[in-house]
Protein backbone atom coordinates (compact mmCIF):
# COMPACT_ATOMS: atom_id res chain seq x y z
CA UNK A 1 0.00 0.00 0.00
CA UNK A 2 1.19 3.47 -1.22
CA UNK A 3 0.13 6.56 0.57
CA UNK A 4 -0.19 9.52 -2.03
CA UNK A 5 2.14 11.83 -0.05
CA UNK A 6 2.54 14.44 -2.72
CA UNK A 7 -1.11 15.51 -2.06
CA UNK A 8 -0.64 16.17 1.38
CA UNK A 9 1.88 19.07 2.67
CA UNK A 10 4.79 18.43 4.39
CA UNK A 11 3.85 19.42 7.98
CA UNK A 12 0.98 17.63 7.73
CA UNK A 13 2.84 14.05 6.68
CA UNK A 14 5.25 15.21 9.59
CA UNK A 15 2.37 14.72 11.71
CA UNK A 16 0.46 11.47 10.09
CA UNK A 17 4.49 10.05 10.83
CA UNK A 18 4.64 11.63 14.76
CA UNK A 19 1.23 10.13 15.65
CA UNK A 20 1.45 6.78 13.84
CA UNK A 21 2.64 4.83 16.90
CA UNK A 22 0.85 6.85 19.18
CA UNK A 23 -2.30 5.80 17.69
CA UNK A 24 -1.15 2.48 17.28
CA UNK A 25 0.29 2.19 20.65
CA UNK A 26 -3.26 3.15 21.60
CA UNK A 27 -4.64 0.63 20.23
CA UNK A 28 -2.69 -2.36 21.39
CA UNK A 29 -3.42 -1.49 24.58
CA UNK A 30 -6.86 -1.75 23.95
CA UNK A 31 -7.48 -4.12 21.84
CA UNK A 32 -4.61 -6.35 21.76
CA UNK A 33 -4.05 -7.84 18.56
CA UNK A 34 -0.74 -6.20 17.35
CA UNK A 35 -1.30 -7.64 13.75
CA UNK A 36 -4.31 -6.23 13.10
CA UNK A 37 -4.07 -2.94 15.02
CA UNK A 38 -1.36 -2.59 12.56
CA UNK A 39 -2.89 -3.10 9.73
CA UNK A 40 -6.01 -0.91 11.38
CA UNK A 41 -3.43 2.06 12.22
CA UNK A 42 -1.91 2.13 8.37
CA UNK A 43 -5.60 2.34 6.74
CA UNK A 44 -6.22 4.92 9.27
CA UNK A 45 -3.35 6.57 7.70
CA UNK A 46 -4.07 5.80 4.30
CA UNK A 47 -7.39 8.16 5.18
CA UNK A 48 -6.06 11.06 6.25
CA UNK A 49 -3.84 11.10 3.40
CA UNK A 50 -6.90 10.77 1.25
CA UNK A 51 -9.53 12.82 3.36
CA UNK A 52 -7.14 15.73 5.10
CA UNK A 53 -6.19 17.39 2.13
CA UNK A 54 -9.72 17.81 0.66
CA UNK A 55 -11.59 18.19 3.90
CA UNK A 56 -9.35 19.85 5.88
CA UNK A 57 -7.18 18.87 9.37
CA UNK A 58 -9.65 17.60 11.83
CA UNK A 59 -9.27 19.59 14.97
CA UNK A 60 -7.76 16.77 17.16
CA UNK A 61 -5.90 14.45 14.72
CA UNK A 62 -4.72 11.68 17.58
CA UNK A 63 -8.53 11.47 17.98
CA UNK A 64 -9.67 11.33 14.52
CA UNK A 65 -7.12 8.74 13.39
CA UNK A 66 -7.74 6.26 16.89
CA UNK A 67 -11.39 6.87 16.08
CA UNK A 68 -10.89 5.78 12.18
CA UNK A 69 -8.50 2.79 13.03
CA UNK A 70 -10.62 1.31 15.53
CA UNK A 71 -13.49 1.67 13.53
CA UNK A 72 -11.55 -0.37 10.99
CA UNK A 73 -10.50 -2.88 13.21
CA UNK A 74 -14.02 -3.18 14.14
CA UNK A 75 -15.08 -4.19 10.84
CA UNK A 76 -13.04 -6.49 10.68
CA UNK A 77 -13.64 -8.18 13.68
CA UNK A 78 -17.42 -8.33 12.28
CA UNK A 79 -15.87 -9.43 9.27
CA UNK A 80 -14.06 -12.56 10.95
CA UNK A 81 -16.73 -13.07 13.20
CA UNK A 82 -18.89 -13.60 10.68
CA UNK A 83 -16.58 -15.74 8.30
CA UNK A 84 -15.33 -18.05 10.77
CA UNK A 85 -17.29 -17.26 14.23
CA UNK A 86 -14.07 -16.42 16.25
CA UNK A 87 -14.78 -15.28 19.27
CA UNK A 88 -11.74 -14.19 20.42
CA UNK A 89 -11.47 -10.75 18.78
CA UNK A 90 -11.61 -8.35 21.84
CA UNK A 91 -12.68 -5.65 19.61
CA UNK A 92 -16.15 -7.10 19.29
CA UNK A 93 -16.59 -7.25 22.60
CA UNK A 94 -15.81 -3.06 23.32
CA UNK A 95 -19.02 -1.00 23.44
CA UNK A 96 -19.47 0.48 20.18
CA UNK A 97 -19.87 4.01 22.00
CA UNK A 98 -16.05 3.70 22.87
CA UNK A 99 -14.53 3.51 19.61
CA UNK A 100 -16.54 6.31 18.35
CA UNK A 101 -16.44 8.78 21.06
CA UNK A 102 -13.36 11.34 20.99
CA UNK A 103 -9.98 9.36 22.05
CA UNK A 104 -10.51 8.81 25.93
CA UNK A 105 -6.70 9.41 26.49
CA UNK A 106 -6.09 12.60 24.26
CA UNK A 107 -4.73 14.51 26.83
CA UNK A 108 -1.43 16.23 26.61
CA UNK A 109 1.55 13.74 27.11
CA UNK A 110 -0.06 10.70 27.11
CA UNK A 111 0.64 8.00 24.37
CA UNK A 112 4.26 8.15 25.96
CA UNK A 113 4.13 4.47 27.40
CA UNK A 114 2.58 2.81 24.55
CA UNK A 115 4.91 4.45 21.75
CA UNK A 116 8.03 3.14 23.90
CA UNK A 117 6.34 -0.28 24.34
CA UNK A 118 5.21 -0.52 20.96
CA UNK A 119 9.06 0.35 19.68
CA UNK A 120 10.22 -2.26 22.45
CA UNK A 121 7.98 -4.67 21.02
CA UNK A 122 9.51 -4.09 17.68
CA UNK A 123 12.98 -5.16 19.03
CA UNK A 124 12.49 -7.66 20.65
CA UNK A 125 15.68 -10.72 20.39
CA UNK A 126 12.60 -13.25 18.60
CA UNK A 127 12.99 -10.72 15.18
CA UNK A 128 16.02 -10.76 13.19
CA UNK A 129 17.44 -8.03 12.98
CA UNK A 130 16.45 -7.11 9.49
CA UNK A 131 12.53 -7.66 10.73
CA UNK A 132 12.92 -5.72 13.54
CA UNK A 133 13.91 -2.53 11.30
CA UNK A 134 11.60 -3.54 8.92
CA UNK A 135 8.78 -3.64 11.75
CA UNK A 136 10.05 -0.40 13.41
CA UNK A 137 9.75 1.71 10.28
CA UNK A 138 6.62 0.69 9.41
CA UNK A 139 5.03 1.01 13.29
CA UNK A 140 6.79 3.01 14.88
CA UNK A 141 8.01 5.36 11.87
CA UNK A 142 4.61 5.61 10.18
CA UNK A 143 6.26 4.69 6.85
CA UNK A 144 4.30 2.39 4.03
CA UNK A 145 5.72 -0.75 3.33
CA UNK A 146 6.68 0.46 -0.17
CA UNK A 147 8.29 3.27 1.45
CA UNK A 148 10.49 0.77 3.38
CA UNK A 149 11.34 -1.55 0.12
CA UNK A 150 12.58 1.08 -1.63
CA UNK A 151 15.00 2.75 0.61
CA UNK A 152 16.38 -1.02 0.81
CA UNK A 153 15.48 -1.83 -2.93
CA UNK A 154 13.85 -4.86 -2.67
CA UNK A 155 10.62 -5.73 -4.19
CA UNK A 156 7.55 -4.91 -2.08
CA UNK A 157 6.29 -8.25 -2.14
CA UNK A 158 9.53 -9.07 -0.29
CA UNK A 159 9.46 -6.41 2.40
CA UNK A 160 5.81 -7.37 2.25
CA UNK A 161 7.14 -10.87 2.98
CA UNK A 162 9.00 -9.80 6.22
CA UNK A 163 6.68 -7.38 7.71
CA UNK A 164 4.07 -9.80 7.51
CA UNK A 165 6.75 -12.56 9.11
CA UNK A 166 7.49 -10.36 11.75
CA UNK A 167 3.88 -9.79 12.75
CA UNK A 168 3.43 -13.17 12.67
CA UNK A 169 5.96 -13.67 14.93
CA UNK A 170 4.98 -11.36 17.71
CA UNK A 171 1.54 -12.90 17.71
CA UNK A 172 2.77 -16.40 18.05
CA UNK A 173 4.78 -16.25 20.58
CA UNK A 174 2.91 -14.22 22.33
CA UNK A 175 5.28 -10.99 23.11
CA UNK A 176 3.78 -8.77 24.91
CA UNK A 177 3.71 -5.30 23.74
CA UNK A 178 4.23 -3.84 27.27
CA UNK A 179 7.19 -1.98 28.61
CA UNK A 180 9.77 -4.66 30.03
CA UNK A 181 10.86 -3.74 33.57
CA UNK A 182 14.44 -4.38 35.33
CA UNK A 183 17.22 -5.63 33.88
CA UNK A 184 15.22 -6.66 30.73
CA UNK A 185 14.22 -2.91 30.24
CA UNK A 186 18.47 -2.23 29.93
CA UNK A 187 18.74 -5.27 27.73
CA UNK A 188 15.48 -4.61 25.12
CA UNK A 189 16.57 -0.31 25.30
CA UNK A 190 20.17 -1.93 23.88
CA UNK A 191 18.21 -3.60 21.03
CA UNK A 192 16.18 -0.27 20.33
CA UNK A 193 19.81 1.94 20.26
CA UNK A 194 21.40 -0.59 18.29
CA UNK A 195 18.06 -0.87 15.92
CA UNK A 196 18.16 2.86 14.96
CA UNK A 197 21.59 2.68 14.51
CA UNK A 198 21.12 -0.36 12.13
CA UNK A 199 19.06 2.45 10.36
CA UNK A 200 20.63 5.27 9.95
CA UNK A 201 23.90 3.20 9.12
CA UNK A 202 22.26 1.72 6.19
CA UNK A 203 21.08 5.30 5.23
CA UNK A 204 24.22 6.65 5.55
CA UNK A 205 26.44 3.68 3.59
CA UNK A 206 24.69 3.26 1.00
CA UNK A 207 24.03 6.84 -0.09
CA UNK A 208 23.69 6.42 -4.02
CA UNK A 209 20.48 7.78 -4.96
CA UNK A 210 17.67 7.67 -2.64
CA UNK A 211 14.12 7.89 -3.97
CA UNK A 212 13.40 11.59 -3.38
CA UNK A 213 9.99 10.18 -2.28
CA UNK A 214 11.60 8.45 0.13
CA UNK A 215 12.15 9.44 3.72
CA UNK A 216 16.18 8.54 3.77
CA UNK A 217 17.00 5.97 6.03
CA UNK A 218 19.56 8.22 8.22
CA UNK A 219 16.69 11.28 8.24
CA UNK A 220 14.90 8.75 9.56
CA UNK A 221 16.78 7.28 12.16
CA UNK A 222 17.43 10.78 13.36
CA UNK A 223 13.98 11.59 13.35
CA UNK A 224 13.34 8.79 15.58
CA UNK A 225 16.28 9.45 17.80
CA UNK A 226 14.85 13.09 18.65
CA UNK A 227 11.40 11.26 19.45
CA UNK A 228 12.96 8.45 21.51
CA UNK A 229 14.88 11.43 23.37
CA UNK A 230 11.85 13.57 24.03
CA UNK A 231 10.56 10.46 25.23
CA UNK A 232 13.52 9.38 27.24
CA UNK A 233 15.23 12.98 28.13
CA UNK A 234 17.02 11.63 30.85
CA UNK A 235 18.51 8.56 29.48
CA UNK A 236 22.25 9.34 28.77
CA UNK A 237 22.83 6.50 26.12
CA UNK A 238 19.82 7.77 24.09
CA UNK A 239 21.11 11.24 24.01
CA UNK A 240 24.50 9.70 23.42
CA UNK A 241 23.31 7.43 19.83
CA UNK A 242 21.40 11.06 18.67
CA UNK A 243 24.38 13.09 19.11
CA UNK A 244 26.65 10.21 17.59
CA UNK A 245 24.14 10.33 14.54
CA UNK A 246 24.05 13.77 14.41
CA UNK A 247 27.56 14.81 14.39
CA UNK A 248 28.34 11.67 11.67
CA UNK A 249 25.51 12.96 9.66
CA UNK A 250 26.73 16.86 9.59
CA UNK A 251 29.95 15.35 7.41
CA UNK A 252 27.32 13.78 4.81
CA UNK A 253 27.68 16.68 2.13
CA UNK A 254 31.98 16.59 2.38
CA UNK A 255 31.66 12.93 1.95
CA UNK A 256 30.96 12.00 -1.46
CA UNK A 257 31.65 13.70 -4.53
CA UNK A 258 28.65 14.48 -7.19
CA UNK A 259 29.66 11.54 -9.17
CA UNK A 260 28.86 9.05 -6.12
CA UNK A 261 32.63 8.32 -5.24
CA UNK A 262 34.02 8.53 -1.76
CA UNK A 263 36.10 11.50 -0.05
CA UNK A 264 38.24 10.41 2.98
CA UNK A 265 37.86 12.11 6.28
CA UNK A 266 41.63 13.10 5.74
CA UNK A 267 40.52 15.12 2.67
CA UNK A 268 37.18 16.84 3.18
CA UNK A 269 35.84 20.12 2.36
CA UNK A 270 35.37 20.83 6.23
CA UNK A 271 33.10 24.34 5.68
CA UNK A 272 30.92 21.44 4.14
CA UNK A 273 30.33 19.97 7.22
CA UNK A 274 26.92 20.93 8.73
CA UNK A 275 27.60 23.87 11.65
CA UNK A 276 23.70 23.33 13.05
CA UNK A 277 24.06 19.09 13.59
CA UNK A 278 27.82 19.48 14.55
CA UNK A 279 26.14 22.25 17.67
CA UNK A 280 23.21 20.23 18.47
CA UNK A 281 24.92 17.15 18.87
CA UNK A 282 27.91 18.60 21.01
CA UNK A 283 25.47 20.28 23.41
CA UNK A 284 23.57 16.92 23.44
CA UNK A 285 26.54 15.02 24.39
CA UNK A 286 27.96 17.85 27.05
CA UNK A 287 24.63 17.19 28.69
CA UNK A 288 25.02 13.58 28.56
CA UNK A 289 28.50 12.94 29.22
CA UNK A 290 28.33 14.52 33.03
CA UNK A 291 26.15 12.13 34.16
CA UNK A 292 29.01 9.66 34.59
CA UNK A 293 29.71 6.31 33.47
CA UNK A 294 29.57 7.31 29.41
CA UNK A 295 27.86 4.52 27.27
CA UNK A 296 29.57 3.17 23.81
CA UNK A 297 27.15 5.78 21.51
CA UNK A 298 28.46 8.61 24.10
CA UNK A 299 31.97 7.24 23.35
CA UNK A 300 31.30 6.77 19.98
CA UNK A 301 29.77 10.42 19.85
CA UNK A 302 32.67 12.10 21.59
CA UNK A 303 35.11 10.62 18.91
CA UNK A 304 33.01 11.92 16.37
CA UNK A 305 32.94 15.30 18.02
CA UNK A 306 36.67 15.48 18.62
CA UNK A 307 36.92 15.17 14.80
CA UNK A 308 33.99 17.66 13.38
CA UNK A 309 35.48 20.37 16.14
CA UNK A 310 39.10 20.02 14.45
CA UNK A 311 40.18 22.16 11.58
CA UNK A 312 41.98 19.05 9.73
CA UNK A 313 43.62 15.81 10.27
CA UNK A 314 46.83 17.09 11.58
CA UNK A 315 45.22 19.56 14.52
CA UNK A 316 42.94 16.87 15.25
CA UNK A 317 43.58 16.11 19.02
CA UNK A 318 44.53 12.25 18.27
CA UNK A 319 45.52 11.42 21.70
CA UNK A 320 42.42 12.17 22.86
CA UNK A 321 40.53 10.08 20.19
CA UNK A 322 42.79 7.30 21.35
CA UNK A 323 41.76 7.40 24.83
CA UNK A 324 38.55 7.28 23.83
CA UNK A 325 38.95 4.04 21.41
CA UNK A 326 40.89 2.79 24.60
CA UNK A 327 37.78 3.56 26.58
CA UNK A 328 35.15 1.75 24.30
CA UNK A 329 37.51 -1.23 23.44
CA UNK A 330 37.35 -2.31 27.07
CA UNK A 331 33.64 -1.69 27.11
CA UNK A 332 32.31 -2.96 24.34
CA UNK A 333 35.25 -4.91 22.61
CA UNK A 334 34.80 -5.44 18.65
CA UNK A 335 37.28 -6.26 16.10
CA UNK A 336 36.21 -2.82 14.38
CA UNK A 337 37.05 -0.95 17.16
CA UNK A 338 40.16 -2.15 17.56
CA UNK A 339 40.68 -1.32 13.95
CA UNK A 340 39.95 1.98 14.71
CA UNK A 341 42.31 1.84 17.43
CA UNK A 342 45.34 1.70 14.97
CA UNK A 343 44.54 3.90 13.06
CA UNK A 344 44.48 6.38 16.08
CA UNK A 345 47.76 4.49 17.86
CA UNK A 346 49.54 5.01 14.19
CA UNK A 347 48.72 8.84 14.47
CA UNK A 348 49.85 9.49 18.18
CA UNK A 349 53.08 6.48 18.24
CA UNK A 350 53.41 6.20 14.84
CA UNK A 351 52.54 4.08 11.69
CA UNK A 352 54.34 0.57 13.46
CA UNK A 353 53.08 1.25 16.67
CA UNK A 354 49.00 1.33 14.33
CA UNK A 355 50.70 -1.74 12.38
CA UNK A 356 51.73 -3.51 16.01
CA UNK A 357 47.92 -3.37 17.12
CA UNK A 358 46.73 -4.61 13.71
CA UNK A 359 49.29 -7.72 13.85
CA UNK A 360 48.02 -8.77 16.97
CA UNK A 361 44.52 -8.80 15.45
CA UNK A 362 45.30 -11.23 12.24
CA UNK A 363 43.97 -14.09 13.68
CA UNK A 364 40.36 -12.98 13.94
CA UNK A 365 39.00 -14.55 10.72
CA UNK A 366 36.05 -12.55 10.89
CA UNK A 367 38.10 -9.52 10.61
CA UNK A 368 40.95 -10.42 8.40
CA UNK A 369 38.34 -11.28 5.39
CA UNK A 370 37.69 -7.51 6.04
CA UNK A 371 38.02 -5.27 3.50
CA UNK A 372 38.17 -2.53 6.36
CA UNK A 373 41.50 -4.39 7.55
CA UNK A 374 43.80 -4.42 4.61
CA UNK A 375 42.53 -0.70 3.81
CA UNK A 376 43.92 -0.07 7.60
CA UNK A 377 46.72 -1.96 6.70
CA UNK A 378 47.44 -0.54 3.86
CA UNK A 379 47.11 3.02 5.04
CA UNK A 380 49.54 2.52 7.95
CA UNK A 381 51.84 0.44 5.22
CA UNK A 382 51.82 3.45 2.94
CA UNK A 383 52.91 6.32 5.52
CA UNK A 384 55.26 3.27 6.89
CA UNK A 385 56.95 3.79 3.72
CA UNK A 386 56.11 0.26 2.58
CA UNK A 387 54.47 1.40 -0.91
CA UNK A 388 54.70 -2.17 -2.29
CA UNK A 389 52.70 -3.41 0.43
CA UNK A 390 50.60 -0.80 0.64
CA UNK A 391 49.87 -1.42 -3.13
CA UNK A 392 49.00 -5.06 -2.16
CA UNK A 393 46.63 -4.32 0.69
CA UNK A 394 44.59 -1.40 -1.42
CA UNK A 395 44.11 -4.39 -4.31
CA UNK A 396 43.33 -6.50 -1.13
CA UNK A 397 41.15 -4.18 0.61
CA UNK A 398 39.40 -3.21 -3.32
CA UNK A 399 38.39 -6.48 -3.77
CA UNK A 400 36.74 -7.23 -0.77
CA UNK A 401 34.80 -4.07 -0.65
CA UNK A 402 31.02 -4.33 -0.14
CA UNK A 403 30.03 -1.27 -1.86
CA UNK A 404 30.81 0.26 -5.51
CA UNK A 405 32.35 3.77 -3.93
CA UNK A 406 34.65 1.92 -1.55
CA UNK A 407 35.80 -0.58 -3.98
CA UNK A 408 36.72 2.28 -6.59
CA UNK A 409 38.09 4.17 -3.46
CA UNK A 410 40.24 1.81 -2.73
CA UNK A 411 41.16 0.50 -6.61
CA UNK A 412 42.32 4.89 -6.82
CA UNK A 413 44.28 4.17 -4.19
CA UNK A 414 46.06 1.59 -5.48
CA UNK A 415 46.67 2.54 -8.88
CA UNK A 416 47.87 5.65 -7.53
CA UNK A 417 50.74 4.15 -5.39
CA UNK A 418 51.80 1.70 -7.58
CA UNK A 419 52.01 4.80 -10.41
CA UNK A 420 54.29 6.72 -8.09
CA UNK A 421 55.75 3.41 -7.18
CA UNK A 422 57.19 2.38 -10.61
CA UNK B 1 22.77 -7.02 1.30
CA UNK B 2 21.97 -8.92 -2.09
CA UNK B 3 23.36 -12.09 -3.25
CA UNK B 4 23.29 -14.37 -6.25
CA UNK B 5 23.55 -17.78 -6.17
CA UNK B 6 24.03 -19.79 -9.23
CA UNK B 7 23.82 -23.91 -10.24
CA UNK B 8 25.41 -24.95 -13.60
CA UNK B 9 24.78 -28.15 -15.60
CA UNK B 10 24.79 -29.26 -18.87
CA UNK B 11 22.20 -32.15 -20.44
CA UNK B 12 23.99 -35.00 -19.58
CA UNK B 13 23.81 -33.98 -16.52
CA UNK B 14 20.02 -33.33 -16.31
CA UNK B 15 19.59 -36.71 -18.59
CA UNK B 16 21.64 -38.20 -15.94
CA UNK B 17 18.88 -37.18 -13.10
CA UNK B 18 15.58 -36.63 -14.98
CA UNK B 19 12.93 -39.09 -15.83
CA UNK B 20 10.95 -40.53 -12.96
CA UNK B 21 12.39 -38.56 -10.27
CA UNK B 22 11.84 -35.18 -12.19
CA UNK B 23 8.67 -33.93 -10.72
CA UNK B 24 9.94 -34.68 -7.28
CA UNK B 25 12.50 -32.62 -7.88
CA UNK B 26 10.86 -29.99 -8.97
CA UNK B 27 8.86 -30.29 -6.34
CA UNK B 28 11.76 -29.81 -3.76
CA UNK B 29 13.21 -26.97 -5.46
CA UNK B 30 9.40 -25.35 -5.52
CA UNK B 31 9.35 -25.74 -2.36
CA UNK B 32 12.39 -24.56 -1.18
CA UNK B 33 11.38 -21.57 -3.47
CA UNK B 34 8.40 -21.12 -1.11
CA UNK B 35 10.23 -21.48 1.85
CA UNK B 36 12.79 -17.92 1.40
CA UNK B 37 10.34 -16.22 -0.68
CA UNK B 38 7.93 -15.98 2.66
CA UNK B 39 10.97 -15.13 4.75
CA UNK B 40 11.20 -12.36 2.36
CA UNK B 41 14.69 -13.65 1.56
CA UNK B 42 14.33 -15.11 -1.61
CA UNK B 43 13.50 -12.15 -4.40
CA UNK B 44 13.76 -14.31 -7.61
CA UNK B 45 14.69 -17.66 -9.08
CA UNK B 46 14.91 -18.18 -12.84
CA UNK B 47 15.53 -21.46 -14.98
CA UNK B 48 17.52 -20.48 -18.35
CA UNK B 49 16.74 -22.30 -21.47
CA UNK B 50 19.09 -24.54 -22.98
CA UNK B 51 22.59 -23.42 -24.48
CA UNK B 52 21.64 -23.93 -27.93
CA UNK B 53 19.15 -20.96 -27.27
CA UNK B 54 21.87 -18.32 -26.13
CA UNK B 55 23.17 -15.85 -28.56
CA UNK B 56 26.12 -13.54 -28.41
CA UNK B 57 24.83 -9.77 -29.77
CA UNK B 58 27.47 -7.34 -30.92
CA UNK B 59 26.68 -3.55 -32.98
CA UNK B 60 28.69 -3.85 -36.18
CA UNK B 61 28.46 -0.21 -37.74
CA UNK B 62 25.72 0.76 -36.04
CA UNK B 63 23.50 -2.40 -36.61
CA UNK B 64 22.87 -5.50 -34.24
CA UNK B 65 25.14 -8.61 -35.23
CA UNK B 66 24.09 -11.97 -34.01
CA UNK B 67 25.62 -15.06 -33.57
CA UNK B 68 25.39 -18.58 -31.48
CA UNK B 69 26.99 -18.22 -28.30
CA UNK B 70 30.23 -19.77 -27.49
CA UNK B 71 28.71 -21.59 -24.53
CA UNK B 72 28.56 -25.00 -26.36
CA UNK B 73 32.12 -25.12 -26.33
CA UNK B 74 31.68 -25.05 -22.59
CA UNK B 75 31.19 -28.02 -19.99
CA UNK B 76 28.92 -26.52 -18.51
CA UNK B 77 26.75 -23.87 -18.73
CA UNK B 78 23.77 -21.37 -16.05
CA UNK B 79 20.69 -23.53 -15.38
CA UNK B 80 19.62 -21.46 -13.07
CA UNK B 81 19.72 -18.02 -11.10
CA UNK B 82 18.22 -16.87 -7.38
CA UNK B 83 18.47 -13.64 -5.96
CA UNK B 84 18.58 -13.68 -2.55
CA UNK B 85 18.44 -10.70 -0.04
CA UNK B 86 19.30 -11.70 3.30
CA UNK B 87 21.35 -10.11 6.65
CA UNK B 88 24.74 -11.24 6.40
CA UNK B 89 27.17 -13.51 3.76
CA UNK B 90 26.68 -16.53 6.61
CA UNK B 91 23.14 -16.45 5.88
CA UNK B 92 23.53 -16.56 2.42
CA UNK B 93 25.42 -19.69 2.73
CA UNK B 94 23.09 -21.05 5.11
CA UNK B 95 20.39 -20.64 2.30
CA UNK B 96 22.79 -22.11 -0.31
CA UNK B 97 23.39 -25.04 2.03
CA UNK B 98 20.01 -25.38 2.02
CA UNK B 99 19.27 -26.13 -2.03
CA UNK B 100 17.82 -29.80 -2.78
CA UNK B 101 20.73 -30.60 -5.00
CA UNK B 102 23.57 -29.13 -2.72
CA UNK B 103 24.13 -32.51 -1.57
CA UNK B 104 25.04 -33.24 -5.32
CA UNK B 105 26.57 -30.24 -7.01
CA UNK B 106 28.07 -27.03 -5.36
CA UNK B 107 25.88 -23.71 -5.51
CA UNK B 108 28.09 -20.48 -5.99
CA UNK B 109 27.44 -17.77 -4.28
CA UNK B 110 28.04 -14.10 -5.16
CA UNK B 111 27.91 -11.09 -2.99
CA UNK B 112 25.97 -8.08 -5.02
CA UNK B 113 28.24 -5.12 -5.18
CA UNK B 114 26.05 -2.75 -6.30
CA UNK B 115 22.70 -2.07 -7.63
CA UNK B 116 20.98 0.43 -10.20
CA UNK B 117 18.51 2.20 -8.38
CA UNK B 118 15.00 3.35 -9.52
CA UNK B 119 14.90 7.02 -10.72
Amino acid sequence: MSRPVASLDRAAEDLLRELAPQVLGALVRRYGHFDLCEDATQEALLAAALQWPADGQPANPRGWLITVASRRLLDQARHEQSRRRREDQVAVATPHAELLGPAADAGPGTGRDDSLALLFGCCHPALSAPSQIALTLRAVGGLTTAQIAAAFLVPEATMAQRISRAKRTIKDSGIPLTLPAGPEFAQRRAAVLHTLYLIFNEGYVSSSGQQLTTPALSGEAIRLGRWLHRLLPDDAEVAGLLALMLLTDARRAARTRPDGSLVPLEEQDRRRWDQALIAEGTSLLTAALPRGDPGPYQLQAAIAAVHDEAADMDSTDWPQILGLYELLEQLAPNPMTTLNRAVAVGRVHGPAAGLGVLAALQPDRRLSSHHRFYATRAHLLEQAGDASAAVADYRAAARRATSLPERQYLAAQAHRLAAVTG
Amino acid sequence: MKYLMLIYGNQEKWNSILGESWPEEIAKQEAFNTKYRETGELLGAYGLADAVQAKLIRRQGGAPAITDGPYLETKEYIASFYLLDCESAERAEQIAADMPWADREPVEVWPILHESPEP
